[in-house]
């Protein structure tokens, strides 16, 4: 079959030509996206007319929606708009839960990122319990679920009650690991504190299926790490002012005391920050790990 | 170049003889009463749903012409042997190709145009029996003229969609080219999340392939404007006249493949 | 210059997907069709005159060999112009009249608005389709629309016309029309290049034929040339012979062959010699009756199934 030369060329030239134009294209700014369109992404609010009028195609209806939540979520994370909104995030998550019901990532995920707080996260622990909830109706043995539960009240709300009694009933469900009941004493008798929430962290860090929810726990744990490694680098401080009788004024104060060998860094290599009127050893505002937890904030 | 204006002209007079200019009045139906019980429902809210209702349906409308009608334009003709008489006349086979095409964007021209009209009537409508204070409140006017920037981009989209039927309709069966020109439409609609894929995935192999992809397959959802113009966005000219040359560009690439398929093809 | 001309054309297909094999269509064809020829081409079922109409008209592009049609080399779009073609079993456009159908068709010739109309009427009337002209070709007969078939292809008043099994589909009446319209334009000085298996046609109208099988010219040339007219035997038809008089007969006059046609009524096929009137006189004188004696003269269909059984098969064929 000979093609004309001719012909050949003009192929190759079109071919370039719409390769080239859609670079063109795709350096351009994208098309603005309209306020309150996320309200788009949802169509229908309720569950149980998106359920009837689906048919038989919930679970792949599910898969859709699901991927429109993490879509939003990671679009609204990345966005720059100085008022983003993750206000549909949760509708999403409840329409996915309420098509596909044994879709376990849908309540992991949204415990984790509703709760935590904005700009990170939607900042609504209340709707992360009542998803994990909801999924306990489906489910009512699946003892992650109510393990979240525990986790949202122990490390976003503060209630270290309502935290272990969830946890003891984690620990009553079938396959539930070992440590949990020990948790649940923990968080009872000193709630709060930075060894059970290393412990908590610790165990999410090593069972944790999911990437994301990994990198999570270790984020927490290098977050630990920082407070312990504040302390142990405010004692020294510490012990600097009570030879000298003030506090250092910067790093090269305390080398040339001897007591410290270098700046020292923060579990990511930032170095930590000293505040010369005070003394007060923090981090970097420029690290990673902030914000980190505090007294008003739950450890 | 008259006889491709023949071959088009035919083209559309098979249409119209195959009642498929009958779609309009189902168009028109569904329009009609989808406002009129739409307005019965929501409040306020049933504008955005008319023009998203109307762009939709002519978007869809077109697409079904443009896939059923296209993969037969050449295929009916050489499996019924009538291409035989046509060709020992003096026509070139190119001539021929092109006429068959224009002649069914003349079809969808007029489909898209008719159907434009009744929409605006009933946007028209809209705009009178609303009250002042509910019409303020709309990002645009009820009969914006900013809606003809994405019905041109449809009738672009129909058009290369068209292009695709006919060059598969060159060589492969009425279901063949169906399902592969469908499948075509569907992943450029796609093509966003195929570069975004590109982007995030580690793998290098697959975010190549997945770049590759994208640049490859027409890039439809770049002709999509519905959203931004329901909601009065701004859409730039620069941005419409890169899409049209885009587009345009790829229609030439695909029916001069056609072009040279077709030439080399025996007739058995 | 030639009408038509080939010199060695060839076409090969390869058939099947799997495991594709040769299948050669057309091995080799030279001939030559001159100016204002009636010519009849033909040859049993899948000889290749379909394939060898389709590479003069380039529906098909051959393997080898070359093809010109008045002087130029077939496709060339300005020959198009005074050659019409009727392919077998006609298609054309159900959604459109007979009229409107060749309307498009002498648009695309180029002729005016007003000049498409008078020669779509005159050809319609010519064929003989009268008020069925305005109905959809949907609704018309396979008869009828061998006659559209015929009117385009003739609208552009072609200097040579192609026809593909012209006369099939038509009843006696519809073949003798045709028939006497190819003398008409052999008598306007066109040439007729038709193809067909029906011999008797070819018989009455072809000042030359050429005979194919099995994608080989098998003989070519003036059907005088190719026949011998001669007197080659005798068919006696008689009645009130009596089986004993048959069985002697039989042996005594060299009986080629004997037919029973009826009770007692048989037709004997007798050589040259000895002459017949012996032969009738004897039977007569043993109790028969005359019914007709013809001259057996080498027909088309003699010579045509002599060349065609005796044709080498191409040398790939289907079988191998």
């Amino acid at each position: 079959m000979k093609i004309h030369p001719a012909a050949w060329a003009a192929l190759v030239v079109l071919f370039a030509a719409v390769i080239g134009l859609q670079m063109l294209q795709a350096a351009q700014p994208p098309l603005a996206t309209p306020e309150g369109v996320a309200t788009n992404l949802l169509y229908v609010r309720s569950p149980q007319v998106l359920r009837r009028a689906t048919l038989s195609f919930q679970a792949l209806l599910a898969d859709i929606y699901w991927i429109r939540a993490v879509q939003h979520y990671g679009g609204t994370k990345l966005s720059k708009a100085p008022n983003k909104q993750y206000d549909v995030l949760y509708p999403l998550l409840d329409l996915t839960s309420s098509l596909d019901p044994y879709f376990d990532v849908v309540y992991k995920f949204g415990s984790v990122f509703l709760a935590e707080p904005y700009p990170a996260g939607a900042g609504r622990p209340d709707e992360a319990i009542a998803l994990l909830q909801k999924g306990l109706r489906t489910t009512p043995d699946k003892w992650e679920l109510a393990q979240g539960i525990g986790f949202v009240y122990y490390w976003w709300l503060a209630d270290y009650q309502s935290a272990a009694m969830w946890f003891n009933r984690a620990a009553d469900m079938p396959r539930a690991p070992d440590w949990l009941r020990p948790l649940a004493a923990v968080t009872l008798a000193q709630g709060g504190n930075r060894a059970s929430s290393r412990m908590l962290w610790t165990e999410i860090s090593r069972n944790a299926d999911a990437d994301w929810l990994r990198d999570q726990a270790s984020f927490r744990l290098k977050q630990l790490d920082a407070l312990d490694g504040i302390d142990f680098i405010q004692r020294i401080v510490d012990q600097y002012r009570a030879r000298t009788g003030a506090p250092p004024t910067s790093w090269d104060d305390m080398m040339r005391a001897g007591l410290l060998r270098g700046v020292p860094p923060d579990p990511t290599g930032v170095p930590f920050q000293l505040e010369p009127a005070t003394g007060k050893v923090t981090l970097d505002p420029r690290s990673s790990l902030n914000p980190l937890p505090s007294a008003e904030h739950p450890l | 170049m008259k006889v491709i204006a023949h071959v088009a002209v035919n083209v559309f007079k098979e249409s119209v003889r195959d009642k498929v200019l009958y779609n309009l009045v189902v168009f028109a139906v569904l329009l009609m009463s989808a406002s009129y019980l739409i307005g019965e429902l929501t409040a306020g809210q049933d504008v955005k749903i008319i023009k998203d209702l109307g762009l939709a349906s002519i978007s869809v409308f077109g697409l079904l012409i443009a896939v059923f009608i296209g993969i037969g334009l050449v295929w009916k003709e050489v499996e019924k042997r009538s291409i035989y008489t046509l060709l020992a006349k003096p026509m070139r086979r190119q001539e021929f190709l092109l006429g068959k095409y224009l002649g069914l964007v003349l079809t969808l021209f007029i489909n898209v145009a008719v159907m434009t009209a009744a929409y605006y009537a009933v946007l028209a409508y809209m705009q009178a029996i609303s009250p002042p204070n509910l019409r303020a409140s709309w990002p645009a006017p009820a009969t914006d003229p900013a809606l003809l920037k994405a019905i041109a981009l449809i009738m672009l989209e129909l058009m290369l969609v068209t292009a695709i039927a006919l060059l598969f309709s060159t060589f492969s069966s009425p279901f063949l080219s169906a399902m592969l020109t469908t499948a075509v439409w569907v992943i450029g609609h796609f093509n966003q999340d195929l570069r975004d894929y590109g982007a995030t995935i580690p793998s290098a192999l697959a975010a190549s392939i997945a770049r590759a992809v994208y640049y490859v397959i027409p890039n439809f959802s770049a002709f999509d404007v519905k959203l931004q113009v329901v909601h009065g966005q701004a859409v730039s000219l620069g941005y419409i006249g890169l899409t049209i040359a885009y587009g345009l560009t790829y229609i030439a690439l695909v029916l001069l493949t056609a072009v040279i398929v077709f030439s080399k093809r025996d007739f058995k | 210059m030639d009408a038509i001309r080939t010199e060695a054309l060839t076409k090969h297909y390869t058939v099947g997907f799997w495991r594709p094999r040769p299948y050669l269509a057309l091995d080799g064809l030279t001939m030559q069709v001159g100016l204002g020829e009636v010519f009849g081409f033909l040859g049993p079922n899948g000889a290749g005159k379909t394939t060898t109409l389709k590479l003069l008209m380039q529906l098909i592009y051959p393997t080898s060999g070359l093809a010109e049609i008045l002087g130029k080399p077939v496709g060339d779009v300005a020959v198009k112009r005074r050659i019409g073609y009727l392919p077998e079993q006609p298609y054309f456009y159900d959604y459109l009249t007979a009229e409107e159908l060749l309307h498009y068709f002498a648009a695309i010739f180029g002729y005016a608005p007003a000049e498409r109309r008078t020669r779509a009427a005159a050809l319609l009337d010519e064929v003989g389709i009268g008020a069925e002209r305005r109905l959809p070709l949907r609704k018309f007969s396979k008869g009828m629309l061998q006659r559209v078939g015929i009117a385009q292809a003739l609208i552009n008043e072609p200097e040579v016309v192609f026809l593909d099994e012209p006369m099939s589909g038509l009843d006696p009446l519809g073949r003798r029309e045709i028939r006497q319209l190819i003398l008409r334009l052999r008598d306007r000085g066109c040439t007729v290049f038709f193809s067909s298996h029906v011999l008797a046609d070819a018989e009455t109208l072809c000042s030359r034929v050429a005979i194919l099988a099995k994608g080989r010219l098998v003989a070519a040339g003036r059907l005088s040339e190719m026949l011998a007219f001669e007197v080659r035997g005798w068919e006696l038809v008689v009645s009130g012979l009596k089986d004993e008089v048959l069985t002697r007969a039989q042996q005594r006059y060299h009986v080629t062959r004997a037919t029973r046609l009826a009770e007692e009524r048989y037709a004997l096929e007798l050589p040259l010699t000895p002459p017949p009137e012996r032969t009738l006189a004897e039977l007569v004188g043993q109790g028969a009756a005359l019914v007709s004696l013809t001259p057996m003269r080498d027909t088309l269909e003699d010579f045509f199934v002599r060349q065609v059984s005796g044709a080498q098969p191409s040398r790939f064929s289907e079988s191998a």
